[in-house]
């Protein structure tokens, strides 16, 4: 797979139909990956795929990274969840898909966090999304890397996540404020979940704005709460629960379980999944007379 | 002198009774992070180094340091005493001790923060000397050990039984605790658990070099640079754990009657850190940004200070989304 991903970027690179792949390679200690930027077709040996490419590469696609976009069009080495966030940025005209070449990596899961690997990839250790993946064989590509891989998403979400949020649904009100006030209290307000999501792609933040401060960037409770809030309303029906916020957050806050509660509501109001068609808008940035409303109340 | 873990509890509740705040490694939100705690059941021993630093103790993360009142014709401007609790820190890693020498560097510098000070002043560093560490930990190759004693005003060694610490009392600080509550310190010695040893870091590193190259500004133009840096994706978790960076921002909260003027952390890795009023960022990407922050730990640091710009402690390697492992550079700029 790896030697089949390497020829295909030494091609991009050497026909010039790229000027830069983006993708995995090792740390100088071979034991964890990190982000590689190729222009070279000689450095594509250094392109790597395995069950610790966990990172969604898409983020370096979006506006914020002038230096990147300056080197020229990106092939992207893409897992069928990280090609969700490049649908969702194309479908809201942050990129243009005919300025990324998706090499789509047919895909067994990942780790929830690279220090988690012991040398093999069992449930205990892949994240939510794995276990509940339409995309292993990825959906919108330019080319596909890897051979079909046969697995069926079950019909009822499963996974920690999932059992949190059953669990979840059978508590109070007043459980439920207790619990994320406990845990937004954490809240170090480094940002970090923000600037992990390809979706949070705005240049300036409603955080940044100080004239008014909308959002107090104290790390107090109002503050983290109200950070917390916006976050996850800023991303309701767009997120592709792809987990980067919440494993980029020092704090070990569980913003998946923000993200996967919003994405059943989404999908049963309105009937939308994200990062699967690039046509449709996610239902929160458009009107459409049809929308259901029966849950206004 | 001798502490057994048996006589933590006695000590945790006696800190407590004398008005102090007791902060130990605890499990909090799945990890074991510097926390208050009640009672030494709460205290973990299994654990590499805190998720945080211990240095939100004496700079914490938001603080109010004026209040602003506006009523009819008057407006009244009052400074806020900052709060500074008699605080024991015990458990902290000796690289965290080291830090808080850093930190007093810089906040005594050229103006003295009280808000630093005082609480520094009115804190006890309890030190544990590192038995174990992970491919984080680089303190040897900033010229500390897993048992400096730097910062530190008491340290603590594990004994090998593993029920007992060996205590040293480095500072007249740590005397006059050890007296305070000596019914739980024991006189005698024991044997003590093996200090734990980082690994060499790839390719080596030598810091005078690295200080050296970066004195030349000819590296500001070097195209290793973007290579090393341009994935930092700026979500400021490594400057955010990180023991030694000390960068706050002033921003005012409230509403036109009343306003609190507060001290929160900053980052020099998001983005709008250096933006100036008139939309100009002189560190508009952020290859520009991560190379301000290893300047900040390899140059302008220990060009004003003697203490450490970096400690080794590894949490920003640790930490990072991206693995943008510091030691990297640190090989590479050592060339
Ligand atoms: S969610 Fe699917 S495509 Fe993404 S890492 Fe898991 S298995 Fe692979
Ligand atoms: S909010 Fe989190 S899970 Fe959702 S797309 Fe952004 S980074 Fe991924
Ligand atoms: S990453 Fe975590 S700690 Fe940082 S701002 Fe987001 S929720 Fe808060
Ligand atoms: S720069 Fe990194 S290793 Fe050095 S003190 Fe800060 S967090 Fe620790
Ligand atoms: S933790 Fe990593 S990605 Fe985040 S600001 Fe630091 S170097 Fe950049």
């Amino acid at each position: 797979m790896e030697e089949q991903l390497r020829k295909e970027a030494r091609r991009l690179l050497t026909e010039g139909e790229v000027a830069v792949v983006i993708g995995y390679g090792w740390n100088s200690r071979k034991t964890r990956v990190t982000p590689v930027f190729i222009t070279n077709p000689d450095d594509a040996d250094k392109l790597v795929f395995n069950a610790l490419c966990v990172n969604n590469l898409s983020i370096y696609l979006t506006r914020k990274y002038k230096d990147i976009k300056a080197l020229g069009k990106p092939a992207i080495v893409a897992k069928g969840c990280d090609i969700k966030n490049i649908v969702i940025c194309v479908s809201e005209g942050q990129v243009a898909r005919d300025n990324v070449y998706i090499i789509g990596m047919s895909c067994t899961g990942v780790v929830y966090k690279q220090e988690l690997w012991q040398g093999e990839l069992t449930d205990n250790i892949m994240p939510t999304k794995c276990h509940n993946c339409e995309v292993r064989n990825p959906h919108v590509t330019d080319i596909v890397i890897g051979d079909k891989v046969d697995f069926t998403p079950p019909e009822e979400p499963t996974g920690m996540v999932f059992d949190k949020i059953r669990e979840f649904d059978r508590k109070t009100p007043k459980e439920r404020w207790d619990f994320w006030i406990d845990h937004f209290n954490r809240c170090i307000k480094c940002y970090a979940c923000r600037q992990a999501c390809s979706l949070c792609y705005c240049e300036r933040c409603i955080t940044d704005k100080n004239q008014p401060q909308w959002i107090e960037t104290s790390a107090h409770e109002r503050g983290n709460l109200a950070w917390n809030l916006i976050r996850a309303q800023h991303l309701t029906g767009r997120c592709t629960e792809c987990g980067e916020c919440e494993r980029a957050c020092p704090a070990n806050i569980p913003l998946n379980l923000v993200n996967s509660k919003q994405a059943l509501i989404v999908k049963e109001s309105f009937g939308y999944k994200s990062g699967f068609d690039m046509e449709e808008h996610p239902p929160m940035i458009v009107y459409k007379p049809e929308d259901k409303d029966d849950f206004i109340k | 002198m001798i502490l057994s873990k048996e006589k933590l509890g006695a000590l945790v509740e006696q800190v407590k009774i004398s008005g102090a705040l007791f902060a130990a490694p605890a499990v909090d939100g799945g990890q074991v992070v510097m926390k208050s705690v009640n009672v030494a059941d709460e205290i973990s021993f299994d654990y590499v180094i805190t998720a945080n630093s211990a240095k939100e103790y004496l700079f914490p993360q938001t603080e109010t340091i004026a209040v602003v009142e506006i009523e009819k014709n008057k407006v009244k401007l009052s400074a806020v005493e900052p709060d500074a609790p008699e605080t024991v820190l015990f458990g902290v890693r000796p690289c965290d001790a080291a830090a808080f020498a850093s930190l007093r560097s810089v906040f005594t510098w050229d103006f003295i923060d009280e808000s630093y000070t005082k609480r520094e002043d009115k804190s006890i560093v309890l030190s544990v000397a590192c038995t174990k560490g992970d491919e984080g930990c680089f303190c040897t190759s900033v010229g500390l050990k897993p048992d400096t004693t730097d910062g530190s005003d008491l340290q603590l060694k594990e004994t090998t039984d593993g029920g007992s610490f060996v205590v040293e009392a480095l500072t007249d600080k740590g005397k006059e605790f050890v007296k305070k509550f000596s019914d739980v310190f024991d006189d005698g010695s024991a044997d003590t658990k093996a200090i734990f040893t980082p690994d060499e870091i790839p390719g080596g590193v030598d810091i005078e070099k690295i200080k050296e190259r970066l004195a030349d500004p000819a590296h500001y133009a070097d195209p290793v640079w973007p290579e090393l840096a341009r994935k930092c994706f700026g979500c400021g978790a490594c400057t955010f754990s990180c023991p030694t960076c000390h960068c706050f921002d002033i921003t005012d909260e409230g509403d036109v009657f009343s306003t609190e003027r507060k001290k929160n952390w900053d980052a020099c890795q998001i983005d709008n850190f250096t933006l100036h009023a008139s939309g100009h960022n002189p560190r508009d990407t952020q290859t520009k940004r991560w190379r301000n922050r290893f300047m900040c730990k390899f140059h302008i640091y220990p060009k004003k200070f003697t203490t450490k710009g970096c400690v080794g402690c590894g949490r920003c390697v640790r930490v990072c989304p991206v693995r943008l492992d510091i030691t990297e550079v640190m090989a590479e700029f050592s060339k």
